[in-house]
């Protein structure tokens, strides 16, 4: 809305200006952020941390102080509760925190792993005494009927991915679409509008195309490019497809929705929701499928 | 009934004034007739009819006409109208008798205005509160954005009502969203009266006459909103000549033809305006190959009127207006295009006939269409949403005048609405995606009306009235019913029938304002009105779009509704050459609207809006102060207001009270018009106001871009460092944009030509924001710096629209 918008005024005034300017906002932070997985087959992992003020600087110092170290997080999946592991990790090689995971902290075997058509529950008791609790299904998996490459005319080796769907007859299925190229990706990443539901597809077949993700404020040449959002000729595609519950739809709607109306001056800016009781964040579910595609 | 006490009294005083004189009719006479333009013919809304020995008199209804009832004798009667000659005439009446009157305007000659003859003001001495009347040519001669004259601009400018952003045409009145305006065209409604998302209106002031703004103490002729009412009325068409006006401007280009069919029987006016930009962007001034081609924007407006009279007590007339907003965008690359088509259509047809010299008829039927319509297509995807508003209207007015002291006014009006509310269709290759069928709700308004304008002693004026409402939704109509525990699953659907009644509501709503004159030159007025709202808009942007649509009130919305009080104290000076007034007024809003916090477009798609609209209170409370000059070389008015507008929601901002979006606490606007000679005029208008007040996030926080520990399908696993920061938000409207201010310059140069004098030509020279002030349009977020130097931060930065923007337009007329 705010390129159309900028669109407009191009053409009509060919101008606009624009300034910093310093924003006096109370401060409010301290919110327990969870950023919590349970996958088909894997270990079910939680990333806990706290939010901050919107304009503080962010740095080291702060990255040091985001993570939520020490939490007891107890993760049921109806008949066994498990405490979760705080592991370091390492990211952006910095040791960090705030990483738990259904590991047994001796020998490092599950504890537990995520099985489709169970109802997780997520209880977090932090070391300031706050409780955050959370529940979600993880659903059964919906693979693709199959996944193509078709270039797109006028542009010689550019193209996107396809896939057809059957979704279930029954409403309330709900998706998320990830995609990696081999040796050139190093992570799976989502399109946008990678999350929908089957509000208006309810038990049909169809066809769909879908964008290449890139990696957040992504320098490279190919996300800055005519060929950002193409795939192109000789990739190897992994697509990931994942059935999800309907909370982890609904909150990557809501940030798809704040992250691109951001500034727009239409937009009423609003929080996600989330499924999160006591806190922010998603409490997310995934249940995977994999195709592979091989442009040409 | 608490709502209604008072009622009673009311009607029982009402009616013992109306009828307590009936047995001294004999010994009185009526005169009656029309007052017009003596070039054009075009009638004079609103203009005095004034006996000077009773210091009384009565004014021009909406069609001209007047009825003035008096003992028989000798009376020196003032006719009156701004910007014209006044006359009197020295008058014997024994006899009832029609007498017309022509009045030549004294914009074409001097452009000063002399006073023959005392007269009370109609500022000090009406007993309407809040209502204002702007002049057409005095608009005109005002600095405009990009050399367009608009009227809403103008009419903002007006103490008690607030834009709706830089450059924004849209307005909102004593506190009141922008859906409780009535916009009124010749009696049609205009759903949405604005192009370019707000930056222009869609009245070309060509073909417009007269402009009423009613913004409190509502007489009951009006209804069915809750804050104003802007009443705005074509011209006629030259009763005598052909005549052609136009203009060529930066942004549009105007053209108008007036003449008679039937010489002082009939006439007719066409007014067009359209951009042009678009049809610059096409070859041969842009390359065939260029990415611009393919995209393209604009707007139009036609207005056509015609006019005749079938005899001295009849004429009809049947006027229209058509208008479009096309916007076209197509990238190659990407085979993406999007055609986005919206305006309104009304069109009304009115009968005016004269029972006898004391009882005026209009009979009106009156069509309304607005629709909006997004269709989007790529690859073999293709998706149209189309949403919009019907209305089939008729209508009987009778203005009634049974004594120089009541002015009656009643009749009644029914509405056939039909609404589309945001209706989708998508297809993928063959597949059409089910989105629903198409919803509409249907609904029957009606109201009947009477209201006594009536003068209880020589000091005291009573205008009271009374409005009964009835409202209607009904069937076809499918209720969806909503998972409590699953938004947007059903777990029931509720069919009505064509016709079946899905709720209804009947309302009374009494309206009340008084004068009392502490002596020829002040007053005070007090207003006490209830208003009901049957229509709405829930906006899912925190402005007017095209895409906001209108929902009757069904089973699960309740109607708006209003009560408002106000208080003023009107005082002239020299000679009436200067009117100041200053308001106070408290209105209370009950039911107002929203979406839920979050809701998004597609929630509205095969489902009932409704369904997602959470409900809650607003109330206003403001004091308006108001100096004009009138008359001499320099003219114009400064207004001021301080106002406070709250809004309460149980379900959004955790249930505590934020301050509207145009809450707005201090707003200033100085108008001057300086008629220098018969070829210089120059015009200046400044405005201050308080910024707006809008959301912006308290905190953030961090959230992965998908599963950060992958696994892939040969077992690998790695962990990733891809994080959206996200933004968190506290209270809603709680922060405020930098103060907004401008100062706007104009000149209008009027060559003088001798020998063509039918010809004339004008320049206006414009400049919009002369001292660039980069107010605030919006303000957005942008991460700088270096996470690893730990200087990242989040940037806040304001985006101003408009710096320094001159403009010419040339008007003609001949």
């Amino acid at each position: 809305m705010k390129k159309f918008l900028y669109l407009i005024l191009v053409v009509f005034f060919a101008v606009s200006c624009e300034k910093n300017i310093e924003l006096d906002l109370p401060d409010v932070a301290g919110a327990v952020v969870v950023d919590g997985y349970v996958e088909n087959g894997i270990p079910p992992y939680i990333l806990l941390s706290k939010s901050e003020p919107y304009f503080d600087p962010i740095g080291q110092s702060s990255l040091n102080n985001l993570p939520l170290r020490g939490a007891l997080v107890y993760l049921s999946n109806g008949t066994d509760t498990v405490l979760l592991t705080e592991i370091d990790t390492v990211i952006n090689g910095v040791q960090t925190g705030g990483f738990y995971v259904a590991l047994d902290s001796n020998t490092f075997l599950p504890t537990m792993v995520g099985e489709p058509g169970t109802t997780y529950s997520l209880r977090i008791l932090t070391p300031e005494g706050a409780e955050v609790s959370a529940t979600a299904l993880l659903p059964p998996p919906v693979p693709l009927d199959s996944t193509w490459y078709l270039k797109q005319e006028e542009l010689d080796s550019l193209g996107w991915g396809w896939a057809r769907l059957s979704d279930p007859d029954t409403l309330g299925n709900n998706y998320r679409l990830f995609a990696k190229r081999l040796h050139r990706d190093p992570y799976f990443l989502a399109p946008f509008g990678s999350a929908f539901e089957d509000k208006f597809i309810n038990g049909e077949s169809f066809n769909f195309a879908f964008s290449r993700g890139s990696l957040l404020n992504s320098s490279a040449e190919e996300d800055n490019s005519i060929e950002a959002g193409f795939f192109k000729r000789g990739d190897t595609i992994v697509v990931k497809f994942c059935a999800v519950d309907r909370a982890t739809f609904e909150f990557w709607r809501d940030a798809e929705n704040q992250l691109g109306s951001n500034g727009s001056p239409f937009a009423v800016p609003s929080n996600i929701k989330s499924n999160i009781k006591g806190g922010r964040g998603l409490f997310a579910t995934y249940t995977a499928t994999f195709d592979t595609i091989i442009a040409n | 009934m608490k709502k209604i006490s008072g009622l009673v009294v009311l009607l029982t005083l009402l009616s013992a004034g109306l009828f307590a004189q009936g047995g001294a009719q004999e010994d009185k006479v009526t005169i009656s007739g029309f007052v017009r333009d003596s070039s054009s013919g075009e009638a004079l809304i609103g203009a005095a009819v004034y006996v000077k020995e009773l210091q009384k008199g009565t004014s021009a209804n909406a069609y001209g006409f007047y009825s003035l009832t008096l003992a028989r004798g000798t009376y020196n009667l003032v006719i009156h109208f701004v910007g014209y000659r006044e006359k009197v005439l020295n008058l014997k009446l024994d006899v009832s008798k029609s007498l017309d009157f022509q009045l030549s305007s004294t914009v074409i000659e001097t452009r000063e205005v002399t006073v023959t003859a005392e007269r009370k003001d109609r500022n000090v001495e009406s007993a309407e509160l809040g209502r204002v009347e702007l002049e057409l040519e005095k608009i005109k001669s005002l600095p405009a954005l990009l050399g367009e004259v608009d009227l809403l601009k103008t009419i903002q400018l007006l103490p008690g009502v607030q834009d709706a952003g830089e450059g924004n045409s849209g307005f909102y009145v004593r506190g009141g969203g922008p859906d409780q305006n009535l916009v009124l065209l010749d009696e049609g409604v205009v759903y949405n009266a604005s192009h370019l998302f707000g930056f222009f209106s869609v009245f070309n002031p060509d073909a417009v006459k007269n402009i009423t703004l009613t913004k409190g103490g509502m007489p009951a002729q009006y209804g069915g909103r809750l804050s104003s009412v802007l009443d705005i009325s074509m011209k006629d068409g030259h009763q005598k000549e052909y005549h052609a006006e136009g203009g060529i401007g930066y942004i549009a280009s105007r053209l108008t033809l007036e003449g008679p069919i039937v010489k002082d029987k009939s006439s007719f006016i066409v007014s067009g305006r359209r951009t042009f930009v678009d049809l610059f962007l096409r070859e041969p001034f842009v390359p065939a190959s260029s990415p611009i081609v393919g995209n393209s924007y604009y707007f139009f407006d036609l207005n056509a009127k015609v006019n005749y009279t079938l005899s001295s007590r009849d004429r009809l007339y049947l006027s229209g207006y058509f208008g479009r907003d096309v916007f076209n965008f197509r990238s190659r690359e990407t085979g993406f295009s999007v055609r986005i088509p919206w305006g309104n259509a009304t069109t009304s047809l009115r009968w005016n006939h004269l029972f006898n010299e004391k009882l005026f008829m209009n009979t009106s039927l009156i069509f309304s269409d607005y629709n909006f319509e997004f269709g989007a297509q790529q690859q073999q995807f293709d998706f149209r949403i189309f949403s919009g508003i019907r209305d089939y209207n008729a209508k009987v007015d009778l203005n009634w005048f049974p004594t120089i002291l009541h002015n009656v006014k009643f009749g009644a009006n029914y509405i056939y609405h039909r609404f589309t509310p945001t209706n989708a269709y998508a297809r993928s290759g063959d597949v059409v995606f089910d989105l629903g069928d198409v919803t509409r709700y249907y609904a029957h308004d009606a109201a009947a009306y009477i209201n006594d304008e009536w003068d209880i002693s020589e000091k005291f004026r009573l205008s009271g009235g009374l409005r009964a409402t009835y409202f209607a939704h009904v069937g076809p109509f499918d209720r969806y019913v909503e998972d409590p525990a699953f938004a947007g699953r059903f777990i029931d659907t509720l069919s009505y029938a064509k016709g079946e009644k899905v709720a209804d509501y009947f309302n009374l709503e009494p309206r009340l304002s008084m004068r009392y004159e502490l002596n020829s030159t002040s007053s005070v007025k007090a207003a006490y009105t209830q208003n009901y709202q049957y229509i709405h808009i829930a906006s899912f942007g925190s402005v007017s779009l095209p895409t906001d649509v209108w929902v009757p009130s069904t089973d699960k919305i309740q109607p708006q509704f209003a009560v408002q009080y106000a208080l003023g104290y009107f005082r002239n000076f020299s000679d009436n050459m200067y009117e100041t007034s200053v308001e106070v007024y408290c209105k209370e809003m009950e039911n107002q609207i929203d979406y839920e916090e979050g809701a998004t477009p597609d929630q509205d798609v095969r489902n009932n809006p409704d369904n997602n609209f959470v409900f809650g209170r607003g109330w206003s409370y403001g004091a308006e102060f108001f100096i004009k000059k009138s008359r001499g070389k320099l003219n114009g008015w400064l207004g001021y207001t301080l106002s406070y507008t709250n809004r309460n929601f149980p379900d959004l901002n955790l249930g505590r009270t934020f301050p509207a979006k145009y809450d707005r606490r201090h707003d200033v606007s100085l108008v001057m018009v300086y008629d220098r000679s018969r070829k210089w005029t120059f015009g200046l208008t400044w405005v201050y106001a308080t910024g707006d007040a809008l959301t912006l996030p308290a905190e953030r926080y961090f959230m992965s871009a998908g599963p950060p520990v992958n696994v892939q399908p040969n077992g690998e696993l790695g962990l990733s460092n891809n994080f959206y920061i996200l933004s968190g938000y506290d209270q809603r409207n709680g922060f405020r944009q930098k103060a907004y201010h401008r100062l706007d310059l104009s000149a209008t140069l009027r060559p003088t030509r001798s020998r063509d004098k039918k010809f004339k030509g004008e320049w206006v020279f414009s400049v919009y924001n002369f001292y660039g002030r980069q107010n605030p349009y919006f303000i957005y977020f942008d991460v700088e710096g270096n996470s690893q130097e730990g200087n990242q931060r989040v940037q806040a930065k304001q985006v101003s629209l408009f710096s320094i923007i001159p403009s010419v337009t040339y008007n003609f007329k001949f």
